[in-house]
């Protein structure tokens, strides 16, 4: 079976004189091609949760499937990491080699590739995130953004189904940080990869077409950024305040206009409001 | 800090840089062989030209080599003192109850050029070859050991890893310093213990986050399915030519004459 299943999940972690529970009866399913993003502030276990899809961390309770196979089991360890990518919050811990080309060709050589099937993996790799001049450069010249546009290449570059973003942007600049969400669109609209994009920044996850919202390591709130969004009472209750965006039709709408629901992009709405 | 800069790769096109690895590190070898097994002082004082004529020839700027001499002038004063006063033989001049003798400047002096030797060597390998190009060279002619059960590979990985971390671990060594500083430590006390105390301020915080820093590196790594292959994609790179099959024989050579002198 096809997808990311999460069945009854907790996971507690032992501290020194009793458990901490970072997640508890976490059930849902991601199909492929899906464009998902899961909301929750700090220590609200998004993490916990990114290391249990590929097997970093095993589940206390419950079940995790990738494609069917259990992350449980250490014969599929390697499959399930090779279908799922991760890519980490800091772009300076997760770069493992001195030179970008070498960076990028490290996943597919481990997936024991042959060298021509690795060369081309890293041109295309490169050319998804736009740094093929940048090739040859040792990481640490880079600066963060492109450092991070490196680490989603080196993910990239093993081809996964499903891509599982941890806090991409935390440390980039608004720029960088914009350049990585369009890369992010780009791939899951042209490639039809998975998109899994975990984040505390509501404006982060404009693109996903499906919310999930963590608190306390339960599922707070699920549906679409509109449904999510448009419930401001609820999402203030936990801190978190709604895009830009979602606050504007609100206000619209509090002051008597009327706006529809089938808008996905600002452009679009821009178009809708203009029309009125 | 500032002084990682000794043996740093040079920028260059010279021959000495296009070399293969593998050829530069064979040579190196043969150079370690033949002076280490060669008495013969003329014949060593002729292998010194060959490497001065190479480094020549390689462009590195002499005065950058001259300065990293300096660093080792002491052990090199040290060998041949100890040598020319302890070596039992024919006195040349008497310093107090000590005396130096003929036979003693002659082994001082060979012990001496081997060292300058072996350091003009290394420092020529590390300044004309990429750190990468030097651990591919590396990886594939120690390759064969995986045959007897010795991980090459890790090995190679480890060293890449440090090349990766060098840089940045200065950079962090220096901002936990500029922070400390802002907070009024004194990196300049006259008192070398106190001295020392700040910069166990900097050791301290930098061998914690490089903990974390392992930690984090660790996972990355784990998620990409590392599993302790050799590293085929950088080991592409090396090209034999035919000035390193020639260069290799004329090497050969030469290490063969010292033998038989």
């Amino acid at each position: 079976m096809d997808g990311i299943q999460l069945i009854d999940v907790s996971k507690e972690f032992k501290t020194a004189d009793s458990y901490k529970v970072a997640l508890s009866s976490i059930n849902f399913t991601i199909h492929e091609g899906e464009y998902i993003g899961i909301l929750g502030l700090n220590q609200s276990g998004k993490s916990t949760l990114a290391r249990l899809l590929n097997g970093l961390l095993k589940p206390t309770r419950g079940r995790v499937l990738i494609n069917g196979m259990d992350t449980d089991s250490p014969q599929q360890l390697k499959e399930i990491r090779q279908l799922l990518g991760i890519v980490f919050p800091n772009p300076d811990n997760q770069l493992i080699c001195p030179i970008v080309e070498e960076e990028i060709a490290f996943g597919p050589e481990n997936l024991g590739l042959s060298p021509s099937e690795v060369h081309k993996r890293v041109s295309w790799a490169l050319e998804i995130v736009g740094m093929q001049e940048m090739r040859n450069h040792a990481p640490h010249l880079l600066s963060g953004g492109q450092k991070q546009k490196v680490a989603l290449a080196s993910v990239l570059a093993m081809e996964p189904s499903y891509l599982v973003l941890d806090e991409p942007t935390s440390m980039l600049d608004p720029l960088s940080r914009r350049e990585v969400l369009e890369h992010l669109r780009m791939i899951n609209q042209e490639n039809h990869m998975t998109i899994i994009l975990i984040s505390h920044n509501p404006e982060d996850l404009m693109d996903a077409k499906r919310l999930i919202v963590l608190n306390e390591g339960s599922i707070y709130m699920q549906g679409t950024p509109k449904e999510v969004y448009g419930d401001m009472g609820k999402l203030g209750a936990v801190g978190l305040n709604p895009p830009g965006l979602y606050q504007l039709i609100q206000q619209l709408e509090e002051e008597g206009y009327r706006i529809d629901d089938n808008f996905e992009t600002i452009p679009q709405l821009v178009e809708k409001i203009c029309q009125k | 800090m500032n002084d990682i800069k000794l043996g740093q790769y040079v920028h260059g096109n010279s021959l000495i840089h296009s070399l293969d690895p593998r050829t530069k590190i064979i040579c190196c070898t043969f150079i370690v062989i033949g002076i280490l097994s060669s008495h013969n002082f003329w014949y060593l004082l002729a292998f010194l030209g060959l490497i001065l004529v190479a480094i020549k020839y390689s462009g590195t700027p002499l005065s950058s080599i001259w300065r990293s001499m300096r660093g080792i002038r002491y052990l090199l004063l040290i060998t041949f003192l100890f040598q020319a006063v302890l070596t039992q033989g024919e006195a040349v001049f008497q310093v107090g109850a000590l005396s130096v003798t003929r036979e003693g400047v002659v082994i001082g002096l060979i012990n001496l050029l081997r060292l300058v030797i072996l350091f003009l060597g290394s420092i020529l390998l590390l300044m004309t070859t990429t750190p990468m190009k030097l651990s591919a060279g590396l990886e594939f002619l120690l390759l064969p050991l995986n045959k007897i059960k010795i991980p090459v590979q890790y090995f190679t990985t480890i060293i890449s890893i440090a090349f990766r971390f060098i840089p940045t671990l200065v950079e962090e060594s220096l901002s936990i310093k500029d922070a400390q500083r802002s907070r009024g430590a004194r990196f300049d006390s006259p008192k070398i213990l106190s001295n020392l105390k700040s910069y166990l301020a900097i050791l301290i915080p930098l061998l914690a986050s490089s903990m974390l820093r392992a930690e984090d590196l660790a996972e990355a790594m784990d998620s990409r399915c590392y599993g302790g292959n050799p590293n085929q994609y950088r080991m592409r790179t090396l090209k034999y030519d035919r000035v390193d099959i020639y260069l290799i024989i004329f090497m050969a050579i030469v290490l063969l004459a010292g033998l038989l002198i």
